[in-house]
């Protein structure tokens, strides 16, 4: 893989490139579903290719290809040049990198277990198992249950002389409950919905999320829910559980925090940011409570890396500092616009696209309080559990979040069920009402693995540390 | 370069005869996509990505088992037919599983393909200058993309299903800004060059974005809408996406299971899927060789039925509307070629029609709030109007709104009398201007 390289940077370079990278990446997938008794996919998948990416006339070009040989490499460098050629005739100031050292090394993942080396057999019969667990309740019509493992192995370099070879393992399990009658469907998820949750690691991961375990609660609260009463509409006190925080801080934080949509990179498609430059250490973006980090260095995160994709060295840094903003996700382009040097968070879905700012584990640092002394201080309110449903505008200011499953709290207790419970707010007014947020020992890592951004689409494996918090003065049961 | 449509057909047919299994499928893409990006009246990416697709689907009895991979080589292909066999090996008895396809007559379009090499590098450089130029004349700023995508496909079976055909597709969107939230957008999706004038494209955002500038507060709550096209295409995918595939159908959480036969909208609404029609984009089979059928969903208002795959079609007992995707795939078979009946209003004649309502040139990021009610929420941006005494009077800020389909389109005004072709999630919808007499917008960002 280094040779291939090798030889696309001496192409891009003798095109005429002023600076080029390349990334040779090599993955492997595996997806497993059952969907209520049947097995519903069994699929595995390999991809090779290599991106070229370089700078000519002070203008990008990047092209990928998945022919390996020399030519196709030369040719794909030659044409990461000529696109870079024709970029240039619009340019209106030439493109300039923060600084980076040039690295030589590698990066290895966590993984107990390849999950590779498990047999179909097993893998199979534990998600069979939960989907019978599930099937106990007959009300629960349709169940899911899935695993998805992901293996890459990637080799970066520049011309600046990087040469970076990473690789990890991530492994994603979930499972769902579906109860239908009357004109309804509603769902229960463990633990998290839309394939559960994802981490760096390997079979490990997957034997601890103990899904038959689970499953009972989820059938059970997935038929709970038919007969439970909708959500009311008003404005109120709101817990929402660490899940739920973590999608909250990905749409209203995660992604207004990203320097080139700020920067206008990215409004055609997914949007700009209502946070511009000059908010830079001024804005107060939520209470004093909210301090928010984007750390690269987290083990088992599918947000962590060695190095990002243009060779930076993975960072952990502060984006919000007690309410106040402090930082941006940046590359080594974007970070000039702030006279900073890039805090490491371009990357790229696999060797076919070009790299974007990407959240790494972009996370709500913990609190102090325990979950159980945060309700029994809620006098009125509700407690919102997993997202089955998220919109924000393209500047991410008015969001509004579904969950699958609230509880009215009254007098610091949980109370009567909802269902269909949903929630809607403005960015700096809802984190302005975060007055509490759980301590470390409900804080954790939620993995995010399908973050759509970019044209051509790119979907990033991002991930979120949360706690429950709690917010007040919020419109819920939206439209009930 | 991507390879030849008889190079991946041969692949195709080598791939699904060289399995030990019972029977077996295998598909073979193999594209070059193109886009050039701009934002801030420059380009600031400009790539190409060129890739072939090999996934084979093998059977042994009624168990199925799928591999893919990007490497066509003999080797590579070898290890995916022998991952596919394994992975079925392992997959316990589908009692469903119909078996794969018979081969049907195929009507298999020729298409000349000059889209690639008219919108190079510098072609597509050129006509985004253009589109850049419309605003930055005007003191505006542009984001968008100018892109063509040029494929092949390639569908064979073991029981001699061959079918293979190529195409290619022009996209180019354009976001016009200015001070004051101004904000205008649009957009090309087809594959008749002709239609490309990328200098009118540049100027139609540009004059609908300086004449958003200034965007006041309008009060939540229930107007009459005008929806333009792009508006209407989001809600069509949707209303595909949740109520018409066989697989929500079958399992009970489409609300066409308790509708089926009935009235579901206005007797004016007539939506069909259509991968056939010569308005829109896409191959004529599909992933499992089959015709890609016109389809109608809702005919006169009355829901007439989900699209179906092999699958569906044998378990649901109707015929195959050739809807398969990829296999295997958490979805079903879907509508992803949606259309909806063209009316006979002009969008004049529509927004002259209205005393005070709302105009929407599109939404943003649109989600499901209860999917067998069809109930969705989202954004709307880059222009929208309030309209009083029949004209747009002022821009307003975008509003939020959370609205069940079905009720929008039983309260359907008048229908435009043209369409527009609007690429959404892995589709184009053929989508006219909407008169919607009732329309819940929940929120405005302030």
């Amino acid at each position: 893989m280094k040779d291939l390289v090798a030889t696309a940077l001496n192409a891009a370079r003798a095109a005429g490139a002023t600076y080029a990278d390349a990334r040779v990446v090599e993955s492997r997938h595996q997806r497993l579903s059952v969907r209520t008794g049947r097995v519903d996919g069994v699929e595995s998948g390999e991809s090779l290719g290599i991106g070229i990416r370089a700078i000519v006339d002070g203008a990008w070009g990047f092209a990928a290809t998945s022919d390996l040989s020399t030519d196709g490499i030369t040719a794909a460098a030659r044409e990461a040049v000529a696109l870079a050629r024709a970029a240039a005739t619009t340019s209106r100031r030439p493109v300039a990198l923060a600084p980076v050292n040039a690295y030589t090394d590698t990066w290895t993942g966590p993984c107990e277990t390849d999950p590779f080396t498990v047999s179909l057999d097993d893998k199979l019969a534990l998600l069979l198992l939960a989907d019978d667990v599930l099937r106990t309740e007959t009300a629960v019509r349709v169940t899911s249950t899935s695993m998805n493992f992901l293996g890459v192995r990637k080799v970066f370099g520049s011309t600046e002389g990087s040469l970076i070879e990473q690789s990890y393992v991530e492994s994603q399990a979930g499972l769902t409950a579906f109860a239908i009658g009357d004109g309804e469907m509603l769902s229960r998820s463990y633990p998290n919905n839309l394939g559960g949750q994802a981490v760096q690691g390997g079979w490990e991961a997957i034997l601890a999320l103990d899904l038959p375990g689970h499953a009972p609660r989820v059938a059970e609260e997935a038929t709970a829910l038919l007969s439970a009463a909708p959500c009311p509409a008003r404005e109120t006190t709101l817990i929402i559980d660490a899940s739920q925080v973590a999608l909250q801080v990905h749409e209203s934080i995660g992604h207004p925090t990203e320097l080139d949509r700020i920067l206008g990179d990215e409004a055609a498609f997914a949007g700009t940011s209502w946070v511009g430059i000059p908010d830079l250490g001024m804005l107060r973006y939520g209470s004093e409570q909210v301090t928010v980090t984007s750390d690269a260095t987290i083990p088992g995160s599918i947000g962590s890396f060695g190095y990002d994709d243009e060779g930076v060295p993975a960072q952990r840094d502060h984006l919000i500092t007690n309410g106040v903003l402090t930082g941006f996700q940046t590359s080594r382009e974007s970070a000039l616009a702030i006279d900073r040097t890039s805090n490491g968070c371009m990357r790229a879905d696999g060797w076919q696209r070009q790299p974007l700012i990407r959240m790494t584990t972009v996370s709500l640092e913990p609190g102090e309080w325990a979950l159980d002394d945060l309700i029994a201080d809620t006098d009125d309110g509700f407690y919102f559990e997993t997202n089955n449903s998220w919109s924000i505008d393209d500047r991410r200011l008015n969001f509004q979040f579904g969950c699958e499953i609230g509880w009215e709290i009254k007098n610091g207790e949980l109370g009567r069920m909802v269902k269909n419970p949903n929630y809607t707010g403005i960015t700096p007014e809802f984190w302005g009402s975060c007055d509490a947020i759980c301590n470390r020992d409900h804080w954790q890592v939620w993995g995010i693995p399908n973050c759509g951004k970019g044209e051509p689409m790119q979907v990033a494996h991002v991930a979120h540390g949360a706690a429950p918090a709690r917010f007040r003065n919020v419109r819920v049961g939206v439209a009930r | 370069m991507r390879r030849s449509l008889e190079e991946i057909r041969t692949i195709a047919n080598r791939a699904a005869h060289m399995t030990r299994a019972d029977s077996a499928e295998a598909v073979v893409i193999s594209s070059i996509s193109a886009l050039t990006r701009f934002a801030g009246n420059r380009i600031h990416q400009n790539v190409t990505e060129t890739d072939s697709q090999l996934s084979i689907r093998a059977v042994l009895g009624t168990r199925t088992g799928v591999a893919s991979t990007n490497r066509l080589d003999n080797e590579a292909i070898t290890r995916c037919a022998a991952a596919a066999v394994d992975a079925a090996r392992h997959a316990p008895k589908d009692p469903d599983f119909p078996g794969l396809p018979k081969p049907a007559p195929l009507s298999i379009p020729s298409r000349s393909l000059s889209l690639l090499s008219m919108y190079d590098a510098e072609g597509r450089a050129r006509a985004a200058a253009q589109i850049i130029q419309q605003s930055d004349a005007r003191g505006l700023v542009a984001a968008g993309t100018v892109s063509v995508n040029d494929y092949a496909v390639a569908v064979a079976n073991t029981h001699d299903v061959d079918a293979s055909m190529q195409t290619d597709e022009l996209r180019a969107t354009v976001l016009a800004m200015g001070e004051g939230g101004a904000s205008g957008w649009g957009s090309l999706l087809g594959r008749d060059a002709g239609t490309f004038l990328p200098a009118q494209l540049g100027s139609s955002a540009a004059t609908l974005a300086e004449r958003s500038a200034g965007a006041g507060d309008l009060e939540p709550g229930t107007y009459t809408v005008v929806l333009a096209p792009e508006a209407v295409a989001d809600i069509l995918d949707f209303l595909g996406y949740l109520g018409f595939g066989a697989k929500a159908f079958a399992e009970g959480s489409s609300f066409l299971v308790n509708a089926l036969g009935t009235r579901v909208a206005d007797t004016c609404v007539s939506i069909y899927d259509d991968a056939l029609s010569p308005a829109t984009i896409g191959i004529s089979f599909d992933y499992e060789g089959q015709p890609r059928r016109r389809t109608p969903l809702i005919e006169g208002g009355v829901a007439i039925g989900p699209v179906t795959d092999s699958y569906f079609a044998a378990k649901l007992d109707r015929p195959d509307t050739g809807h398969a995707l990829p296999a295997p795939n958490p979805y079903g078979p879907l509508p992803l070629n949606i259309e909806m009946q063209a009316g006979d209003a002009t969008l004049d004649e529509m927004i002259g029609s209205v005393e005070r309502g709302v105009y929407v040139t599109r939404f943003h990021y649109v989600n499901v709030e209860d999917p067998m009610k069809v109930v969705l929420t989202g954004m709307t941006r880059d222009g929208t109007f309030l309209i009083e005494n029949g004209r747009l009077s002022t821009p307003v800020r975008n509003l939020r709104f959370t609205q069940s389909v079905l009720s929008a389109l039983s309260d359907v005004r008048a229908i435009g009398s043209k369409r527009q072709l609007c690429g959404g999630e892995g589709g184009a919808a053929l989508a006219p201007a909407l008169l919607i007499g009732h329309w819940a917008f929940t929120g405005q960002t302030g």
